[in-house]
């Protein structure tokens, strides 16, 4: 508190405006739409390529969708947590005098939080398994034919990461209602 | 934001203009080749402002005022309108490549849908900015 008071007046300053919490959230959010798309059209890209492009005898079927899908379920369940039931559950972690409600809600949210990333997690292994069992161990190594299961990862890398920005987006600790009542 | 004075008619006449030019790049793109997939990048870039569009007149008309400003439930709204707009923009830029490489559509159309469609897109934000801030002008005249 103190140094804060007491800090001297610089000479040098930053060329460029610091981005406010609120201004941050939103890009992260836009980010997070774009990475979501990016996965979402990779993915399609080997959908397409194997119906209408494709030069060789392998087609993608219903297994390489499997993992398109769990990453998409495992998004929607990270993301439609209740923020405030996780830091609730943190708050009241050491006083026994919290109420068993609470506590149970924050370990049925934790549950489902693990079965999300877990959704997830299993989305960007499945279409490594994809990759390597349909693709690698039978000599399909050459790149227009590869693409397809290579493409997949990467869409299933994107959605990951769009999770990943749209989860620390949200929970930046926001001054955004100091800025409001300054 | 900047001084010259321009009549809100030749805005709007002008940008028309541009939404008009847009709508001719995404039709020629398509009508040229004989292939009208691209057409559904005209779909895309229409629904892309909606989501914005939604969550702020939620924001005007639902609520009273700067105490719901605030809430958690409006700022979801707003991050869930912000993902929209960001998946669809970027989706409609990334549709037509994604054609291009399947060979479903020539380069040459790829690229005519891409920059047809952001002009429309860009036509549309930039028509509900001035929609907006003729608004904000309206607001401040009347309160100052």
């Amino acid at each position: 508190m103190n140094l804060e008071n007491e800090r001297p007046a610089r000479l040098f300053r930053l060329p460029f405006k610091l981005p406010t919490s609120a201004s941050a959230r939103k890009v992260g959010v836009y980010l997070s739409g774009l990475l979501y798309a990016l996965g979402f059209w990779l993915f399609l890209d080997a959908v397409l390529y194997s119906k209408h492009a494709n030069g060789s005898d392998i087609h993608v079927t219903f297994v390489d969708w499997i993992p398109f899908l769990c990453s998409t379920f495992g998004m929607l369940i990270v993301n439609s947590i209740e923020k405030n039931r996780l830091l609730s559950s943190n708050s009241s972690l050491g006083g026994s005098l919290s109420g068993g409600l609470d506590s149970h809600m924050a370990s049925q949210a934790r549950f489902v939080l693990f079965v999300g990333f877990a959704l997830l997690a299993g989305g960007l292994a499945g279409s490594l398994v994809v990759l390597i069992i349909k693709f690698l161990v039978r000599d399909y190594n050459t790149y227009p034919t590869v693409g397809m299961g290579v493409n997949n990862v990467l869409g299933n890398l994107c959605i990951l990461m769009s999770c990943v920005v749209l989860w620390i987006a949200q929970n930046v600790e926001d001054d955004y209602s100091y800025n409001l009542t300054l | 934001m900047f001084h010259v004075k321009v009549s809100p008619i030749t805005k709007i006449i002008s940008l028309s203009g541009f939404l008009a030019l847009g709508f001719l790049l995404v039709i020629l793109s398509c009508a040229l080749f004989r292939n009208y997939y691209p057409l559904f990048d005209i779909l895309i870039f229409l629904i892309a402002p909606l989501p914005n569009l939604l969550s702020r007149k939620s924001d005007s008309f639902g609520s009273n005022g700067s105490t719901d400003f605030m809430s958690e439930s409006n700022n979801s709204n707003h991050d869930f309108a912000h993902f929209m707009t960001g998946l669809f923009v970027s989706s409609g830029i990334l549709m037509p490549m994604i054609f291009q490489h399947c060979q479903i559509i020539t380069p040459e159309s790829c690229a005519m849908s891409v920059l047809g469609g952001s002009i429309i897109y860009a036509s549309i934000v930039v028509f509900t900015r001035f929609f907006n801030s003729s608004w904000d002008q309206e607001d401040d005249a009347l309160f100052g």
